[in-house]
């Protein structure tokens, strides 16, 4: 654990283009402790990038730093290859949207909307009042432009912050948890249209949200952020499926972590029927899981292996693994139900549909199990 | 321009860069020359006063000092261990009834029983404002803002003709058969009138803190089991006392400073060290005034910085998300407990109403009544004729009306654009902000005789720097005094709001392009407008009843304000003097009004 960030992240676009965004080694410190720790990542033109990790992980201060209202202790923030060190926020073209809106109440829609217009001239020839108007259409408030912000609820509130922060045809836009203060209902339908929205303009977004759920929803590619740090930079399918660090994988959804002595290996993993397996004694019980190629994954007895189940995977009385349990805690969901079981004095969740209760039997095969780190003896 | 940034950055012309980085510089342009404007007005004439104490015939010496350390005149029996006799015999000699306090004993002295009066009549109007609902509370709650804003000559005046021997004090106790007393030139008329200035302020801090308790946790403190007295002391005092801690501590440093309630109540008899200083000066002792101001200023800033040390340790930010509810003045249950407390008020109602009610009524009541006791509009009339009749050496009144105005409006106008540069200043976050606000603030804790003086001396007599020779009037000089005296209101009455303002808001500005005093002129200050309007009024009304400085520059002036008038008169026939007073009593209430309607909870004071 405490891995490094996936070569991925970083390596991964191989194109000549420099990156919309680049941090490079970006440290921030206040005092003794460091907010955000020797961050580097790259955000692709056009990309949704999010960042996303428990409060106090650094990633709002990593936005701060995109958008210049913090000036990085060490490293360097680039925009498209170049340097914005000492760049006022100003002069960066970013548009933010922040977690409270702060729309000016002094002053009316139209005019919140209009005021980066002061600064900048309308893209595409427009006037000022046609690319206000064209904004409050864009995000579905097309009358509002005389309206006091006050007067309009969370969601409208959100959506004006955001019309404000395009109007001036930024390069970038920075979102900083700016679904927080919403219901969640109301949040799913606003993500999807910040989703429509970053995608109709092309922008490139970087998005801050503690909400792992929307992270995964919306976004190109996730940082999970910890202690200053990303874990794991990746699309949300490999960030959900093959979490690269046990802190990764408890984060990003339910999950069923186990650790354990590696006991032996069995296939090649060279036939499709049969995987290469590993045997891991978890409490007693030889658990097996897949371990892919002998080549991608040196392991050998005695190893200690981190591996993760998720709970839509453990399925009841199937599966080559099987543990019995006992039903400690259900809650009901909607669609389905969330049950806590203990498996020899261990937590176990699953997901079912009927009901369960006393004893059960819950099982896994080994391509279900992800593994998450070994440490060699 | 390598560094610029990769969009519009680099596509803007030279020129504009050029103008941007300018703008980016304004801010620290307004703020070298508020910081001019405040060295030329307060720093160095003041530091050329204080230097005397310690520069004989351009010699370093702290033998002015020694001298006045050592003179049992100035620290009573106090002076005998700076002198070097032993701690313990100096301790028998105060323990002695002979003791002798000195003039900084003696101000001290009527500073502590000052306090202790301000803290007793405070603390149960905190109690009813905070606790109980009634009609007219909020305006009741206000009002507490308005000794800040009533002159203290205007107060003493609106005391001798209460307490004065034909004060209205007087006259009903000769109405009800008993004996006439003279509280004129006592310790005891000191100490009302200070009381009726500081008493308030303990109030408001005091009911502003009691507000902002939690109910919750009272409610949590009693769900656990404490009684309601039990929980009072564990859950409400705690978070009070340190308000009340806060009144007090301003109470002794503002009683330790005073002048013209002294100078009008107490006289030379009962001097105290700014009295003293006041003295000093007229009879040209400069060294020796400073070496004294400079004694004075030490003891209040010694007092006040023991208390933010106190405050920085015990600072509770709990913001009340549910205040207590008050309870009615009627009771619902005629029990003991319900009663008492009740019976308590009514009798703090009368004693508040002598000594808050009754000045200002008296006042009102004397400069419509004539010698005869009858109603007239001679003293009014008077304010008009004596223009025409007096001589040209005496004090008429129509001159220190206008001047008044005229210095109130030049000083307002003055004192506006540097508080509200100030209150910007010290609401960012950057090292050495405290220091920044310490030395912006600093005008309030120096004696206005030192300030008066060093403006008379450095200012008025004018200055010689590179063959140049600068001098002012003494009109400008009052006017200068006057916004240095008033700024730092408007820094308080500005400086919540914008600390209060979401950051985001200024930072989605800059984000939009603005530039950091843009920001300034399109957001923070329409923001806090209301603010910087309630800080005019304070810096107008502290202009108008500024006395100290005003006296020491106004001397042998044309210069003089309705305050020097006022003194003036007071000696010799207090209905003028009284009807100067309701004057300066309507100007200053109208700029209570203005604060009151705009400034809020300015917490700040």
């Amino acid at each position: 654990m405490g891995s490094e960030p996936e070569p991925e992240g970083v390596a991964a676009d191989a194109t000549d283009d420099p990156p919309a965004v680049e941090l490079d080694g970006v440290t921030k410190r206040y005092g003794d402790t460091a907010a955000v720790d020797d961050v580097s990542l790259r955000v692709r033109e056009g990309e949704f990038f999010t960042l996303v990790g428990p409060s106090g992980c650094g990633k709002t201060t990593t936005l701060r730093l995109i958008a210049g209202f913090e000036e990085p202790t060490a490293g360097t923030v680039r925009f498209g290859g170049e340097s914005v060190a000492g760049v006022p926020p100003e002069d960066r073209d970013v548009g933010v949207v922040f977690q409270n809106y702060a729309l000016f109440p002094h002053m009316t829609v139209g005019e919140n909307v209009g005021y980066g217009l002061n600064f900048a001239d309308p893209p595409e020839g427009l006037s000022r009042d046609e690319r206000v108007a064209e904004l409050l259409e864009l995000v579905d408030l097309p009358d509002a432009a005389d309206r006091d912000p006050e007067s309009l609820s969370g969601g409208q509130q959100q959506r004006v912050a955001m019309a404000r922060a395009l109007a001036p045809g930024p390069d970038l836009l920075l979102l900083d948890e700016p679904m927080s203060a919403l219901d969640a209902r109301l949040r799913e339908r606003l993500r999807m249209q910040v989703r429509r929205i970053q995608s109709e303009l092309g922008i490139t977004t970087v998005y801050v949200t503690h909400d792992q759920e929307e992270a995964l929803a919306i976004s190109d590619r996730v940082a999970v952020m910890r202690d200053g740090t990303p874990e794991q930079i990746a699309p949300p399918r490999t960030v959900y499926r093959e979490p690269s660090s046990r802190f990764v994988a408890e984060f990003v959804g339910d999950n069923n972590v186990f650790a354990g002595r590696l006991v032996d290996v069995e296939g090649d993993g060279e036939s499709d029927d049969a995987p290469r397996t590993a045997g891991v004694d978890v409490g007693g019980e030889t658990l097996r899981v897949a371990v892919g190629e002998a080549n991608d994954t040196g392991v050998a007895p005695d190893d200690r292996l981190t591996f993760c189940v998720r709970p839509e995977y453990l399925r009841i009385g199937e599966g080559e693994s099987r543990l019995a349990a006992t039903v400690e805690s259900a809650e009901f969901l909607g669609e389905t139900t969330r049950v806590t079981l203990d498996w020899g004095g261990r937590d176990l969740v699953v997901r079912t549909r009927d009901p369960l209760s006393g004893e059960v039997v819950v099982g896994f095969d080994p391509e279900d199990a992800h593994v998450i780190g070994i440490d060699e003896e | 321009m390598s560094d610029a940034s990769r969009g519009a950055g680099s596509r803007r012309t030279l020129r504009e860069q050029v103008a941007r980085r300018l703008r980016g510089r304004l801010l620290t342009a307004l703020a070298v020359v508020t910081s001019a404007v405040l060295v030329a007005a307060f720093y160095y004439p003041v530091g050329t006063v204080l230097i005397e104490a310690v520069v004989v015939d351009g010699v370093p010496t702290l033998a002015v000092f020694a001298e006045v350390l050592r003179d049992p005149f100035y620290f009573g029996e106090f002076a005998r261990l700076f002198a070097g006799e032993s701690p313990l015999a100096v301790a028998r000699a105060l323990l002695a009834p002979d003791r002798r306090l000195g003039i900084v004993g003696f101000t001290a002295y009527q500073a502590a029983l000052s306090t202790v009066a301000s803290v007793a009549l405070g603390l149960p109007a905190a109690y009813l404002l905070a606790r109980f609902e009634f009609p007219g509370r909020r305006t009741l709650r206000s009002l507490t803002i308005v000794p800040f804003v009533l002159p203290s000559i205007m107060v003493a005046v609106g005391f001798v003709a209460t307490f004065g021997t034909n004060g209205t004090l007087n006259g009903v106790l000769a109405g009800l058969g008993l004996p006439p007393v003279d509280l004129m030139f006592t310790l005891e008329a000191i100490v009302i009138a200070h009381a009726f200035y500081n008493a308030p302020l303990v109030a408001r801090v005091t009911t502003a803190a009691w507000e902002s308790v939690d109910a919750s946790a009272v409610e949590t403190a009693r769900s656990l089991g404490a009684g309601p007295v039990r929980a009072f002391f564990d859950v409400v005092a705690p978070q009070v006392y340190p308000a009340v801690l806060t009144g007090a501590a301003l109470t002794f440093v503002f009683t330790f400073g005073t002048f013209p309630i002294v100078l009008a109540l107490g006289g030379f008899e009962l001097a105290t060290v700014e009295v003293f200083v006041y003295r000093l000066v007229r009879d040209l002792s400069y060294a020796e005034a400073a070496a004294l101001a400079i004694v004075e200023l030490v003891i209040s800033l010694g007092v006040l910085l023991a208390y933010l040390r106190y405050e920085a340790r015990n600072a509770v930010s709990s913001r009340g998300v549910r205040p207590l509810p008050r309870k009615s003045l009627v009771p619902d249950i005629p029990s003991l407990r319900e009663v008492l407390p009740r019976l308590g008020l009514a009798a703090y109602v009368v004693v508040a109403g002598v000594v808050f009610v009754a000045p200002i009524a008296s006042m009102v009541l004397a400069s419509v009544t004539g010698g005869d006791g009858a109603l007239t509009l001679d003293h009014y009339r008077f304010l008009i004729d004596r223009q025409q009749t007096g001589a040209a050496f005496q004090v008429r009144p129509w001159p220190a009306i206008r001047n008044s105005l005229a210095f109130a409006s030049a000083a307002t106008l003055l004192a506006l654009p540097m508080g509200v540069v100030v209150a910007v200043l010290t609401t960012r976050r950057y090292r050495g902000r405290k220091l920044v606000d310490a030395a912006a603030m600093a005008p309030l804790a120096v004696s206005g005789i030192i300030v008066g003086l060093g403006l008379l001396r450095g200012l008025v007599f004018g200055v010689e720097i590179a063959g140049w020779r600068f001098a002012a009037t003494g009109a400008v000089a009052i006017v200068v005094a006057h916004a240095v005296a008033g700024y730092p209101f408007v820094v308080r009455t500005v400086a919540p709001g914008l600390e209060g303002l979401d950051r985001s808001l200024i930072e989605s500005a800059r984000a939009l392009g603005a530039s950091r005093v843009r920001v300034i002129r399109d957001v923070e200050l329409p923001l806090v407008w209301p603010g910087v309007v309630a800080g005019a009024a304070f810096a107008f009304a502290i202009s108008i009843g500024e006395f100290t400085a005003t006296v020491v520059l106004a001397t042998g002036a044309d210069a003089y304000t309705m305050p020097v008038a006022i003194e003036r008169f007071i000696g010799r026939r207090l209905g003028p003097a009284t009807a100067m007073g309701v004057v300066l009593l309507v100007v200053t209430g109208l700029s209570f009004v203005v604060i009151e309607r705009l400034g809020g909870e300015t917490r700040g004071l």
